[in-house]
């Protein structure tokens, strides 16, 4: 670290920590209803817990993004922040404003749109605060010494990923026009702009990590982009095979979304081929294997199992199952939960003077964390093919099909266990390796002792 | 070899053209979502009904056109399946129509509220969904005797029971049911079921008289 602003990221970082803790323990409570133990149903119904897991997720991978971008964009630009004022101002605002939206979950204050939950007049306050974040990093690239293509890309993906907020805002009383633009955020955030974001943070990760020159990342990365944008803008069609949209989106949305394994499977070619490129031995084993990990999970979890169920064939029996949470968990745990605990873990040792990232309990973390991940998703995966065979294929009713399926939720529940002490761990060496301190002597950009 | 200036064409021209077809896309499917999902029908009252759908975050348990979330049975067909008297039923007292099972939240909806629920999940039901949910292909119920049974006792009473090993699992199977209680009491039972049998999970239906008439006959032949 050499820029005195790029401290700020700690702070978001640490809200990261926070939220995401806070969207483990709401997990739990639906996985337990599932299981048949609703005791909290009169304080938190499914339906509120529900809303408050999805929404802390999204809330603290935005918190990720910014806390990534405020560290990597002084360091790309080489100069301070325009504004860390306003950097710190505009976290005090993101974390008023879900903090505030999650508090009225609880009292059925939301607009009850799947990730959307927000009440309008707060979705105000995210755009304004959104801005606010891109003014500052865009002017500090405006007036920065130089502009890579790193700080580009992750620039636009943070922009587009602003602008694409709009659509969900556009009012109307069809429930089809609602879905149609609804999936303009969603679909286009998490399979387009938002694997800008992942190209860019990867890419600088790379760079800093292996060591392999910047001009053959930056081009593979506009490769990757390039595949992810032409798989996923038409790939939306998926959610309009059913919704009351023309039929042509069947084979709009199964073509393309077919390919989208493709994007994924490069980013973890590419990861992996630039690790093993790279002469350097960082000393940072333990976000190499973040970064790594973040590629090869994502491929398995957002392109492998994504594609499972992406044929309008299949999807016509697994659409609008628990197939979808199986799919969805590891999705984004692998490209972008992972994204974000590679930033940090990498940024950690540089953020703070103390580099606890070889520690037992940091390597401990990255592999319980995901043994716990993968053993969720087989879970989920068992109850959502037996639901689809029982419910969607043999026509048994709702509830008689959710008690047949109720104990792999206590298999869900136990894996759930094993992930949340993953975490933990991670947690653990967050703290420990204290509160940021100015610029860290540690010189990044030499290598570290050769093996 | 690649150059980095050839990825970067590849990567603006590939966006460009994916963007402009989506965006070419998205109005022709805007000049067809009308007649498809029958705009011309979104009453006052229904978009009263999606109102109440939206601001209770129904879809944090249930799916609607696929979408929400897997707590909850999938509600575009609901109509069809279950008629609007249960549903309106279910929406007064949710936890009376399925007891001691996974529990759904008491609004405590006023009988107009009710009505434009039931309005909006009439139309949602009528949209054009390309097929949505598409019938179990290896259902038992499919042909054979389920054919001839009468429309309250598949939209009401499987909700709950099973004959012939279709239908919910809540209550007792209804085969043979006819043999072990006669007609008179079968009527009685579902006129008012506490009143036959104090304390009894079955709730009081809003059934008329010609519907018990229809259920007492088809019920007391079966196992005949």
């Amino acid at each position: 670290m050499k820029y005195q602003s790029q401290k700020i990221a700690w702070w978001f970082f640490a809200t990261c920590m926070l939220l995401f803790t806070l969207q483990l323990v709401y997990g739990f409570i639906m996985a337990f209803a599932h299981a048949g133990m609703d005791g909290l149903h009169a304080y938190i119904p499914f339906h509120v817990a529900r809303a408050t897991h999805t929404n802390l997720l999204v809330m603290w991978l935005l918190a990720g993004f910014m806390g990534a971008a405020y560290y990597i964009i002084p360091e790309e630009c080489e100069r301070e922040l325009m504004w860390p004022w306003l950097a710190k101002l505009q976290l005090g605002a993101l974390v008023a404003t879900g903090v505030t939206a999650i508090i009225g979950f609880h009292f059925n204050w939301w607009e009850g749109r799947k990730f959307l939950e927000i009440p309008r007049p707060l979705d105000f306050l995210v755009v304004i605060d959104v801005l606010a974040f891109i003014a500052n990093i865009g002017m500090t690239i405006w007036k920065g010494r130089r502009m890579t293509t790193t700080s580009m890309v992750l620039f636009f993906g943070l922009l587009m990923a602003a602008l694409l907020y709009l659509p969900g805002m556009i009012p109307t009383d069809n429930q089809t026009v609602d879905s149609y633009w609804r999936w303009w955020v969603v679909h286009l955030w998490v399979e387009g702009v938002w694997e800008l974001i992942m190209g860019g943070i990867l890419a600088f990760l790379l760079i800093k990590l292996t060591g392999v020159d910047r001009e053959l990342i930056e081009k593979w990365l506009y490769v990757i982009v390039g595949f992810t944008f032409l798989s996923g803008i038409l790939g939306t069609g998926h959610h309009y095979y059913y919704i009351g949209t023309p039929r042509y989106w069947l084979w709009v949305g199964g073509l393309f979304s077919a390919l989208e394994p493709v994007a994924f499977l490069g980013m973890a070619i590419y990861a992996i081929a630039m690790a093993k490129r790279g002469g350097r031995h960082h000393s940072n084993r333990t976000a190499l294997a973040w970064s790594i990990g973040c590629s090869v999970m994502s491929f398995v979890g957002a392109g492998f199992l994504g594609f499972a169920h992406t044929l309008p064939q299949v999807n016509m029996y697994t659409h609008g199952t628990l197939v979808t949470a199986m799919h969805g968990h590891m999705a984004f745990w692998g490209a972008y939960a992972m994204l974000v605990m590679a930033i940090i873990a990498y940024s950690l040792p540089l953020l703070t003077g103390r580099d606890l990232q070889n520690s037992a309990a940091a390597t401990f973390a990255f592999w319980t964390s995901n043994i716990g991940m993968i053993a969720m998703t087989l879970a989920f995966a068992v109850a959502g093919i037996t639901q689809v065979v029982l419910e969607r294929r043999m026509g048994l009713e709702f509830l008689a099909v959710q008690s047949e399926i109720e104990v792999h939720f206590w298999g869900l529940i136990l894996a759930a266990t094993l992930f949340t002490v993953g975490i933990l761990a991670y947690l653990w060496v967050f703290i420990r390796s204290g509160l940021p301190v100015g610029p860290v002597d540690a010189d990044d950009s030499a290598p570290a002792t050769v093996a | 070899m690649l150059s980095k200036s050839q990825a970067r064409a590849f990567f603006f021209v590939g966006t460009g053209l994916c963007a402009l077809a989506f965006v070419g896309l998205t109005v022709d499917t805007f000049g067809k979502i009308p007649a498809q999902t029958g705009q011309a029908q979104l009453t006052e009252q229904v978009i009263r009904g999606k109102d109440l759908w939206d601001h209770n975050n129904c879809m944090g348990c249930h799916t609607l056109l696929g979408e929400g979330a897997y707590y909850a049975p999938e509600l575009t067909k609901v109509i069809d399946r279950r008629g609007p008297v249960f549903v309106a039923a279910m929406l007064r007292d949710p936890q009376a129509m399925y007891p001691g099972q996974r529990k759904m939240q008491q609004y405590n909806f006023n009988e107009a509220e009710i009505g434009d629920l039931v309005a909006f999940l009439s139309w949602i039901g009528k949209v054009d969904t390309n097929g949505f949910p598409a019938k179990p292909p290896l259902a038992q119920g499919n042909v054979g005797p389920a054919a001839n049974r009468p429309v309250v006792f598949q939209q009401l009473c499987t909700a709950c029971h099973s004959l012939g090993g279709v239908g919910g699992n809540v209550g007792p199977a209804l085969d043979g049911v006819g043999k072990k209680f006669d007609a008179a009491y079968i009527g009685k039972w579902l006129e008012d079921p506490a009143a036959v049998k104090p304390g009894t999970k079955m709730p009081k239906l809003p059934l008329t008289a010609d519907q018990i008439h229809e259920l007492t006959t088809f019920l007391g032949s079966q196992g005949k």
